[in-house]
């Protein structure tokens, strides 16, 4: 997957209407709650990324999302 | 490994029953403190709407005996052929002794009946139906089980992180000894979870009440909650099901020597809507065959959740058809199990609401 497709991906996961930069603080991001934790659980887990819900409190911006996607992620 | 096969015990009849006070989300909301987007968000996603609760006073014990009773009478069951009396809850009459001894008395059944409590919650039916299904292959003739809870006592009230989800019930199952009935169960316990999903206080490791004020980054809000309610770790909770539930399916499959196809239904815990549909899609299951909605409208219900389903959605087909059966249930603990059992026409009424009558009981 692109890394722009895996931005909408998240986008369309948590919810938003906003699109996605990579450099945006998630705590600016008012989707970025609890139910939004589980539904990119569940989207990392369709991927075979195994995260568990600390990991995500250590993430500060958008490109920390990306990055968990790995080696799903190709070059543009 | 915990996987083990049977053949003498067969299910003849499940009844439930829920509490009398239906509550709307829509109702609770400012309760809660919700606000707008949120509230259609969680309605959306998770598919809160609505749930059964108790009113005050009342006990597992009392839903369990509506529906002991309802199928005591109905099938015309003589009380003194029940051997074993088995209560499957975490909110038991008192701290001790086990609320399974006092329903012998209660439910009139013979001193020679062996009861006790068993303390689990979500995976609690299918571990009750193992332990009942024991009984009986060890020369037991007929077990009557009551699995069950007052979920709404164990959480903070203003509790939204839990509170919304949950909804009372307690569940009547009968089992009796037959020739040739083949069932399968395969079961699981991971204690390195036990704090995701915890009472903590009341019991001997932290025994008296200190209230708390708990902000969980997680959940993201600040919840009024003391040691005596239930807490979870919603997340923890989500990725341990999604995990495990899809291999325990595997499991059982392999055991049991079915295929997915020769199934009819999939009854599971039914914690919310969201949970399931994530595991029906792992196991690429039919919405039919894979029952979702108990929780958007009678509330997580522990233990009761799998009879609860039965007699909330399917209790047609369960009472008209033989039916081939995946029972499995997953949370606290931690702890999961499901199993393989064939039924074939047995009594299973449609859900009843708690009727007042049957909290007759003269004790303290």
């Amino acid at each position: 997957m692109r890394k722009r497709d895996f931005l909408e991906l998240l986008k369309e996961t948590m919810g938003m209407e906003e699109d996605l930069e990579e450099e945006m603080l998630l705590e600016n991001i008012e989707e970025y709650d609890s139910l939004a934790v589980l539904s990119l659980m569940a989207m990392y887990d369709e991927l075979g990324v195994n995260v568990i819900p600390k990991d995500f409190r250590k993430l500060k911006r958008v490109k920390e999302l990306v990055a968990l996607a790995g080696e799903n992620l190709s070059d543009e | 490994m915990a996987k083990v096969c049977f053949d003498r015990a067969q299910i003849s009849a499940i009844a439930t029953t829920v509490g009398d006070r239906k509550l709307s989300i829509d109702d609770e909301k400012e309760k809660f403190g919700f606000d707008d987007n949120s509230l259609r968000r969680l309605k959306k996603t998770i598919g809160l709407n609505s749930r059964y609760v108790v009113s005050e006073g009342v006990c597992t014990s009392d839903l369990c005996y509506q529906s002991a009773i309802d199928i005591f009478r109905r099938l015309g069951i003589d009380k003194k052929d029940v051997e074993a009396l088995l209560f499957v809850t975490q909110s038991p009459d008192y701290r001790a002794p086990s609320t399974a001894i006092i329903m012998q008395e209660r439910l009139g059944l013979s001193v020679d009946t062996l009861a006790y409590d068993i303390n689990l919650g979500c995976s609690g039916f299918v571990y009750g139906l193992f332990t009942a299904f024991s009984f009986i292959q060890s020369g037991l003739k007929k077990v009557l089980l009551l699995v069950g809870d007052v979920a709404s006592s164990l959480t903070g009230k203003s509790d939204k992180t839990l509170a919304p989800l949950m909804g009372d019930a307690g569940s009547a199952i009968l089992i009796d000894r037959v020739e040739n009935q083949k069932s399968y169960f395969v079961m699981h316990s991971d204690g390195s979870g036990y704090q995701h999903l915890i009472i903590p206080g009341g019991a001997c490791r932290r025994p008296y009440l200190r209230p708390l004020l708990t902000e969980d980054r997680d959940i993201e809000d600040i919840s009024l909650r003391s040691d005596m309610d239930m807490y979870m770790n919603g997340g923890e909770i989500f990725n341990f099901s999604i995990k495990v539930v899809p291999k325990l399916f595997q499991e059982l499959f392999e055991f049991a020597g079915v295929t997915e196809k020769e199934i009819d239904y999939f009854v599971l815990h039914q914690p919310n809507k969201y949970i399931l549909q994530n595991i029906s899609k792992r196991l690429a299951l039919g919405e039919e065959k894979i029952p979702s909605k108990t929780a958007s409208v009678f509330g997580n219900q522990n233990s009761a959740s799998i009879p609860g389903t039965i007699n909330g959605f399917l209790y047609e087909n369960f009472s008209n058809l033989k039916l081939k059966n995946i029972f499995a249930g997953f949370g606290i603990g931690l702890s999961w199990g499901a199993c393989y059992v064939e039924t074939n026409t047995i009594y299973t009424p449609q859900v009843k609401t708690f009727d007042r009558r049957y909290y007759n009981w003269s004790g303290s």
